[in-house]
């Protein structure tokens, strides 16, 4: 074998320590004698056609360039390989400048650790292997699951790119959380008209046409990997055309059955069949099954004959369907929800009158809610004073130990609508910390410290605070023998991972924090990347965010899917990664539980462990914990790491 | 490599096995820094150090290394998670069948070194290459080598 060792100078950097001369003497007892070239500086420009053009020359069947680390230049030799005519794979490096030149004192020392590691890349090449890149055909399509205003984001970011994207949501409307807020921090807009070009653009724009919204849906299989996901989802019936109805609700009008509608918080009633609040989109109402009457078996088709768009549009019989798409990346936008305030002791959550969470105020603020937009007691009396507790299950070991970050600014915002339409109202702020980050936030913060009608008081632990019911009748809320009285409280629950987080992490094998959040790849450096290759994280999935934080996130994601997956390019494959001798394997799944990238699979029928190369990323931990040694890490073989370690130690 | 030294002070050989992307890169930190640190160990580089096979370490000690260091990302920052964690289990596992073998568990050090940690590589290298040459080479009877 031909073995051809590409010494670098880099000038004096490692020829003042390291003499290249003593090297090529030395390498007459190495295995295979190798050949030695000596270049100045192999990494510039003249350096590189030097030892290109003494590659194409010599034709040698392997190659060790010693020079500086291989993190500054292993993929540079690798081209020059390339360009040579060689395998890339077939060259070896030696970190002669930083491991050894640059921190030994002593240059006979230094020559003679240089000869000992080349000695040992020699002893490695010999068995190195040609490995190639593989490429493999790829969807660019989305699944996008959540149509917030993360989720709404990224499918028409995608969408206007050229994609196409499913777009799956649980409930019968999109907006998410938000849409249903009168008013959101920090500048006060109006929630649904800002958010209304988006959903109008989602649903009827030139490019809805590449979204598919399924409304009333949720995933319920996932197979295939980044690229290639195979997604099966259940559609539940609405029992409305979306496509063929005008959102006239002469149905809704003639309905005989009501119930209490979740969409305001159980505080209002609707109809069976109904929209989910005045002014939801998609404009069209839903049927809910089991408290029409039919499900109790009368033979009611009153809505169906009101309806004034003919026979087909409302559909008593329709039943769930399951469809299946094919999509080569994923984004979750779930989005989150608020902790259940009754768990935190003393604040009489749903066991006293007038205290509401933060979502229940939103809707009772909103115009399209169970108050139209008035704020009332259960006695239907303005209240005179209003408690604000903030830190309801945040920062609380004993709930959630971290700071929720929306809930000061919406605090704050509650005030100022609060004094806005009931001037005389004292407004009675609890907090354990005030967090109003941001160029913005500081306005309505501003504007609660100075209200003569609010005080703002700081509490230590929660557990000092309790909301009680006095002999009046109004709420006392006592904090340390302070107390004061109150027609209303308001409470600001922690926020927390939306139903169905858990069932998606499971579902696709994508981590979750100790929170329930999905995991971020990186906290800083890959936040809208989930552990699993093609999955993104869009908005308050991945941690408590604001919609100006969830849209740019939306936007991340699309950007991730865009650019790593386009239309009629292929992915490369990296070689450096693990393959199964299927001959060896005995089907322990040692493996299995070990990779942490679920890159492995058990083939039941054949009782082996599969390697997909697309989710492998490389690390050898598998190879290691094979007790048959039927695994291979190519280009980190054992056979390769053991003839180093013999050649070091000769 | 260096066996004895012309002062005869004993040299100690030390194979180092580094993850790629934090304590490879560590070293190459402290290259970076330009500090002399004493030769005895040669690096054997790996993706990960949930890669190191407990056959490696004893291999090494078997073909003439008197000592071994296996270095890490830290807890928690692994390239691949939780390759470390593996590494650390493993490391565990290696000390008991080096007490059995007769091999000083001290002679197999695992410790954790960030890519921006050039002074603890550098603090870390000086301390191995210290607490094997006081332990003096190491002498594996005939029966424990096979």
């Amino acid at each position: 074998m031909k073995i051809g060792i590409y010494f670098c100078n880099c000038g004096s950097n490692i020829a003042d320590k390291i003499s290249s001369a003593a090297v090529s003497e030395a390498t007459s007892s190495f295995p295979d004698q190798p050949y030695v070239v000596t270049v100045d500086f192999i990494c510039s420009e003249d350096g590189k056609a030097q030892f290109e053009e003494s590659l194409r020359m010599e034709q040698p069947d392997r190659v060790v360039v010693a020079a500086c680390s291989p993190r500054d230049h292993e993929s540079t030799f690798r081209r020059c390989m390339t360009n040579a005519g060689l395998n890339p794979y077939l060259m070896q490096m030696v970190n002669i400048r930083e491991q050894i030149a640059w921190v030994t004192e002593d240059p006979t020392v230094a020559t003679e650790k240089a000869i000992t590691a080349i000695r040992g890349a020699v002893c490695r090449v010999r068995l190195q292997q040609p490995l190639e890149k593989k490429e493999l055909e790829v969807c660019p399509d989305a699944l996008v699951i959540g149509a917030g205003p993360a989720g709404m984001k990224a499918a028409m970011s995608l969408a206007e790119a050229g994609r196409s994207v499913v777009l799956v949501e649980r409930t019968p409307v999109i907006g998410g959380l938000p849409v249903r807020f009168e008013e959101l921090f920090p500048a006060l807009e109006c929630a649904p008209c800002m958010l209304e070009p988006l959903m109008g653009d989602l649903l009827h724009s030139d490019h809805a046409e590449k979204i598919e919204l399924l409304t009333m849906s949720e995933v319920i299989e996932v197979t295939g990997f980044y690229g290639n996901f195979i997604v099966k989802i259940r559609q539940a019936p609405r029992h409305v055309s979306l496509h063929e109805c005008i959102g006239c609700g002469e149905c809704t009008a003639v309905c005989p059955a009501t119930m209490k509608n979740v969409f305001n918080s159980d505080a209002s009633e609707r109809k069976a069949i109904d929209f989910a609040y005045a002014g939801a989109l998609p404009n069209a109402p839903y049927l809910v099954e089991e408290v029409c009457v039919r499900s109790q078996g009368e033979e009611c088709r009153a809505c169906k004959d009101a309806c004034p768009m003919g026979e087909d549009v409302v559909d008593l019989d329709q039943a769930a369907e399951v469809v299946e798409r094919r999509v080569g990346s994923i984004i979750l936008a779930t989005g989150s929800k608020l902790y259940d305030a009754s768990q935190v002791i003393g604040m009489g959550m749903n066991t006293l009158p007038d205290v509401y969470d933060a979502m229940q105020l939103e809707r009772m603020l909103s115009s399209t809610g169970p108050t139209g937009g008035e704020i009332l007691t259960s006695n239907s009396n303005a209240p005179l004073s209003v408690a604000i507790i903030h830190c309801v299950g945040s920062l609380d070991a004993e709930h959630k130990p971290y700071c929720s970050g929306i809930c000061c600014q919406y605090a704050f915002k509650f005030n100022h609508l609060i004094s806005a339409r009931l001037p005389d109202t004292t407004i009675t702020h609890y907090h354990r910390e005030l967090v109003t980050p941001g160029k913005e936030a500081f306005t309505l913060f501003n504007h609660a410290v100075g209200n003569k009608n609010s005080t703002l008081k700081r509490y230590d632990n929660i557990r000092d605070l309790s909301v009680t019911q006095g002999k009046d009748n109004r709420l006392r809320v006592s904090a340390k023998g302070e107390a004061i009285a109150a027609d209303m409280v308001v409470l600001c629950p922690a926020v927390i991972p939306a139903d169905g987080a858990e069932q998606l992490s499971t579902l696709l094998d994508v981590s979750r924090d100790s929170f329930g959040f999905f995991r971020e790849l990186h906290g800083r450096m890959d936040a809208a990347q989930s552990t699993l290759k093609g999955v993104y994280l869009a908005g308050a999935c991945q941690e408590p965010m604001d919609v100006r934080s969830a849209i740019l996130q939306g936007m991340a994601t699309a950007g991730y899917a865009l650019s790593s997956l386009q239309p009629g390019l292929t992915i490369e494959i990296e070689p450096i990664n693990a393959e199964v001798d299927e001959a060896r394997c005995a089907g322990c799944r040692l493996c299995i539980s070990v990779c942490p990238y679920r890159a492995i699979t058990f083939d039941g029928e054949h009782r082996i462990s599969k390697i997909n190369a697309v989710l492998c990323h490389g690390c050898g931990t598998c190879v290691v914990a094979c007790p048959a040694r039927a695994i291979t890490g190519h280009h980190f073989t054992n056979d390769q790491i053991m003839a180093e370690i013999e050649g070091v130690l000769k | 490599m260096t066996g004895q030294s012309v002062q005869g002070v004993f040299e100690p050989k030390i194979i180092g096995f580094l993850c790629n992307w934090c304590s490879y890169a560590g070293a190459d930190k402290a290259g970076g820094m330009q500090a002399p640190y004493p030769p005895n160990v040669q690096v054997i580089r790996v993706m990960c150090s949930g890669r190191v096979d407990p056959q490696f370490v004893l291999s090494a000690f078997e073909r003439g290394a008197d000592g071994v260091i296996i270095l890490a990302c830290h807890p928690g920052d692994c390239h691949y998670k939780e390759g470390n964690c593996r590494a650390l289990q493993r490391h565990s596992m290696l000390n008991l069948m080096l007490e059995q073998l007769g091999i000083e568990k001290d002679r197999c050090r695992l410790d954790y070194v960030s890519a921006g940690e050039g002074e603890k590589f550098h603090r870390v290298i000086g301390e191995v290459v210290d607490t094997v040459r006081t332990l003096g080479p190491l002498q594996l009877t005939q029966e424990n080598r096979e």
